[in-house]
């Protein structure tokens, strides 16, 4: 299997290699749609409102309360399925925050390899060089806590990676003869990357917003956890975050209280990794 | 398709994976159970031979926050860094277990008829720990230095104190500007006496840098060793003045949060905990084997805090709904599961002698209601919030993210006020952004930026009643604790007069009339009185002594019995 991953050596593995990638695309499609579906039919699926106290606190799981309730009487289950909103909304929005970021920066820098492009690139370097996980705590922390920043924190520090990704592919892009005849004829910059840079770099910018997205959702999760999210906002990271400090973690409750989130956040951060996987399988078959 | 297949099974085994390091947790309890029960084997098999004396008794305690040195112009926190500067240090009196202070340094205290001349003789023979002899000089020469070099609650102990004079042998004479009847718990019971021949070397302590040799007390146990941020190794003084200390050694060490220091109880690395015991930790932990719990009513407070100058909370009318609105006992049931106590919204506490029995606190939506709708604040708009000036009644509710049970409480606090028409934004924000809000610089001449916050004050607030004014008194002056800027001049004169009552009946009389206008004008609505719960592993040692509102970190805790006040 690793051996596959790494050179693909004749052509029936390559194209086994490639319907593997599509059955896990296929697979994430599932699990996205499912969490999806899931956050937006939240209110009628969830059997309590989860900011309401409806039982006793610290209860085990029963009947009534399938996962039991927390530390203030709220029922669990309907906090998991409301969580799915806001940690899919960050996820979500944050990796467009990065999408455009990078994007922008990405189609700059290969179009104008020189100047602009050097300095694009070498703030690029900056931000991928900078110890990542204690930069976003330190911001986190100085930005205060509510969801906008959490959003933004994630966005501004995860889109130089597509940015990379994207400049490498306008940069051959902007060396081809219809680029060139384009520029011969007068055409203005703006017309032939509208025309004929952006639309051939937008299905690999897809693959790494989608990408993005999966790595939004754990720094969102992580970020609740540490208790530099919005504590108030129910998302699964800030369940983690309660569970941690009203001491579940020491008792039997992890199982009905750390562990539910924890797979959510791993389904969904797999599912959206799946995506990315088989789309750029698609339109690179060599990454 | 194989590969297909063996994807599947890599991730079913990733799957596994995952669930069995979550489940290595589960083991882990098992183990630690077992773990905690060896210490309880060693001690079982030498019961009969006698401890005392044989073995030399180690306890080894956890604690979260780093003390520094532990000297009087070092130690961080007012709980448990002071506490364990006390252990080093003995203060002319001592609290007992009912909270009353009692003679110990000194062999006698008198207070002159109007309070305001104090006369004290101390106990003789008392040395220090490099054997010198502890002299009434120490004690003129200790309230001294900490009127000149003002360290922040020694010298506010002091406040009013004009002169410290010898009047004999072993005779000191406190003399104040003004009655002061507390004056035993505020400043005798409170304040450290440090030997001259240490510190009368030492020039500006606020700014001097210390290392432990300056830790030269007379208490009953001396600091030998400190690491920073990881321990602390305290000595027992076998030449105590009341007798050597029942535990030899006190080991302390520093945990970065309360999960590493329960994790270290269970397990039995440690034998107590300093930090107080959450709620929900507390039937889980008592049964456990050789763990123990200490419980009791503390005098720490938690309360709403509104800015009081500002409308609408200069109405005493919405501050009288949102007092009839809260329901305490719930905040009581639900975030401290019971282990608390009712606030009184007179401010004193129920379990202390001078409470008002006729204050208690009624919940009451429908005359909540009322009050503000008899007041004038109708919601115009039908949104469900009421309107005051033609602004929505809607407030935001600052809380300090660090503290996960105040988060809870406000919670609790914006789902009450709902009912009542008036919309609570909870921010929780770091505790020096929350600090600055609601008491910018420490120093209320400073004003106030917020609007509704939660605050709590630490036990030694509530449990000197004299400190009320400081509490309520409208001139900044008197009332530099008063954070809500609250100003009445009825309350105001009563303070006033409490402060120079000499006669104990009229002075109850008082305070009786003061927690009653507390009750009624609400400076703030106090909501609860969070019990202390303290765990501890009975088998290496387990005589701790729960001094009433102060819990068991002191040094009458590790006494024997015969040396307890």
């Amino acid at each position: 299997m690793s051996d596959s991953l790494v050179a693909p050596p004749d052509r029936s593995k390559r194209r086994r290699f490639r319907g593997i990638a599509d059955k896990l695309g296929i697979l994430g499609i599932f699990i996205v749609s499912a969490m999806i579906l899931m956050a937006v039919f939240a209110p009628w699926i969830a059997p309590y409102d989860p900011t309401e106290r409806v039982g006793r606190p610290f209860q085990t799981p029963s009947a009534e309360h399938l996962l039991g309730t927390n530390d203030v009487g709220q029922d669990l289950l309907s906090e998991l399925i409301f969580g799915a909103r806001v940690s899919l909304t960050v996820g979500l929005v944050a990796a467009l925050v990065a999408f455009i970021i990078g994007t922008t920066v990405g189609v700059l820098a290969g179009y104008y390899p020189k100047r602009i492009g050097t300095v694009l690139m070498r703030t690029v370097d900056v931000v991928l060089i900078l110890p990542f996980l204690p930069l976003l705590i330190v911001l986190a922390a100085y930005l205060g806590r509510s969801l906008i920043n959490t959003i933004l924190v994630i966005g501004i520090l995860i889109w130089a990676a597509p940015a990379r990704v994207i400049r490498s592919q306008v940069l051959s892009l902007r060396s081809r003869e219809y680029v060139l005849a384009a520029q011969t004829m007068g055409a203005p910059d703006r017309w032939a990357i509208w025309r004929h840079v952006l639309p051939r770099t937008a299905l690999l910018a897809t693959s790494t917003f989608v990408r993005a997205v999966s790595t939004a959702i754990l720094l969102e999760a992580a970020l609740s956890f540490l208790g530099l999210g919005d504590p108030i906002q129910k998302s699964w990271g800030s369940m983690l975050f309660w569970a941690q400090t009203r001491g579940a973690f020491l008792t039997p409750a992890w199982k009905w209280w750390v562990l539910p989130p924890g797979i959510m956040i791993m389904l969904a951060s797999l599912g959206f990794a799946f995506i990315a996987f088989a789309v750029e399988e698609r339109i690179n078959p060599r990454l | 398709m194989m590969s297909s297949k063996k994807v599947l099974w890599i991730l079913t085994v990733c799957l596994a994976l995952v669930l069995a390091a979550c489940g290595g947790s589960d083991t882990g309890d098992t183990t630690t159970t077992a773990g905690g029960d060896e210490p309880g084997t060693t001690s079982g098999e030498t019961p009969d031979t006698t401890e005392p004396s044989d073995d030399p008794v180690v306890v080894r305690a956890a604690i979260n926050n780093d003390e520094d040195t532990i000297n009087p112009y070092t130690y961080v926190t007012g709980f448990p860094g002071w506490n364990m500067l006390m252990m080093q240090y003995d203060s002319l009196m001592q609290f007992d277990a009912d909270g009353v202070p009692q003679p110990w340094l000194a062999e006698t205290v008198e207070a002159s008829e109007d309070l305001a001349t104090w006369t004290v003789t101390i106990v003789d023979g008392v040395t220090w720990h490099d054997g010198e002899p502890l002299t009434i000089e120490d004690v003129k020469f200790a309230y001294d230095y900490f009127l000149t070099n003002a360290a922040g609650r020694f010298a506010r102990d002091l406040a009013g104190v004009e002169s410290v004079e010898i009047t004999g042998e072993r005779e000191v004479t406190i003399s104040l500007a003004g009655p002061s009847p507390a004056f035993d718990q505020v400043a005798l019971g409170d304040i450290p006496i440090i030997p001259q021949h240490i510190w009368e070397t030492i020039e500006g302590p606020s700014e001097a840098t210390f290392d432990i040799d300056v830790n030269i007390g007379s208490g009953p146990f001396k600091l030998v060793e400190y690491v920073p941020d990881q321990s602390y190794r305290f000595e027992a003084n076998p030449d105590y003045f009341l007798g050597a200390p029942a535990v030899d050694e006190l080991v302390v060490v520093i945990f970065a949060d309360d999960a590493g220091a329960l994790a270290a109880i269970r397990s039995g690395e440690v034998d107590v905990i300093f930090d107080r015991v959450s709620p929900e930790q507390i039937e889980l932990l008592d049964a456990q084997d050789p763990l123990d719990i200490s419980q009791g009513p503390e005098f720490t407070t938690q309360m709403i805090n509104y800015d009081a100058t500002k409308a609408p909370f200069d109405d005493i009318a919405v501050r009288q709904a949102i007092d009839l609105a809260v329901d305490r006992q719930d905040i009581v049931d639900t975030v401290y599961l019971g282990a608390a106590t009712v606030g009184s919204p007179g401010w004193v506490h129920p379990d202390k002698p001078v409470y008002n029995p006729d204050v208690a606190a009624v919940y009451d939506v429908d005359a909540a209601n009322a009050l503000l709708d008899d007041a004038g604040y109708a919601d115009t708009d039908d949104d469900g919030i009421r309107e005051f000036d033609g602004q929505p009644m809607s407030f935001e509710y600052l809380t300090n993210a660090e503290d996960s049970l105040r988060l809870r409480i406000s919670e609790l606090v914006s789902e009450m006020l709902a009912d009542i028409g008036i919309e609570v934004n909870v921010a929780s924000v770091e505790s020096s952004t929350w600090e600055e809000a609601v008491w910018p610089g420490f120093d209320i001449n400073n004003g106030r930026n917020y609007e509704m916050a939660m605050w709590g004050w630490s036990a030694p607030v509530q449990a000197n009643t004299i400190r009320l004014g400081q509490l309520v008194h409208g001139d900044p002056g008197k009332g530099f604790l008063n954070l809500t800027g609250f100003d009445d001049p009825d309350l105001n004169a009563l303070v006033d007069q409490l402060e120079v009552e000499g006669d104990p009946e009229t002075a109850q009389q008082l305070l009786n009339d003061i927690q009653a206008q507390i009750a009624e004008k609400l400076p703030f609505v106090l909501l609860a009185y969070p019990d202390g719960a303290y765990v501890y592993n009975s088998d290496v040692y387990g005589d701790w002594e729960f001094i009433a509102g102060q819990g068991i970190v002191s040094k009458v805790s590790l006494l024997p019995a015969a040396a307890r006040p």
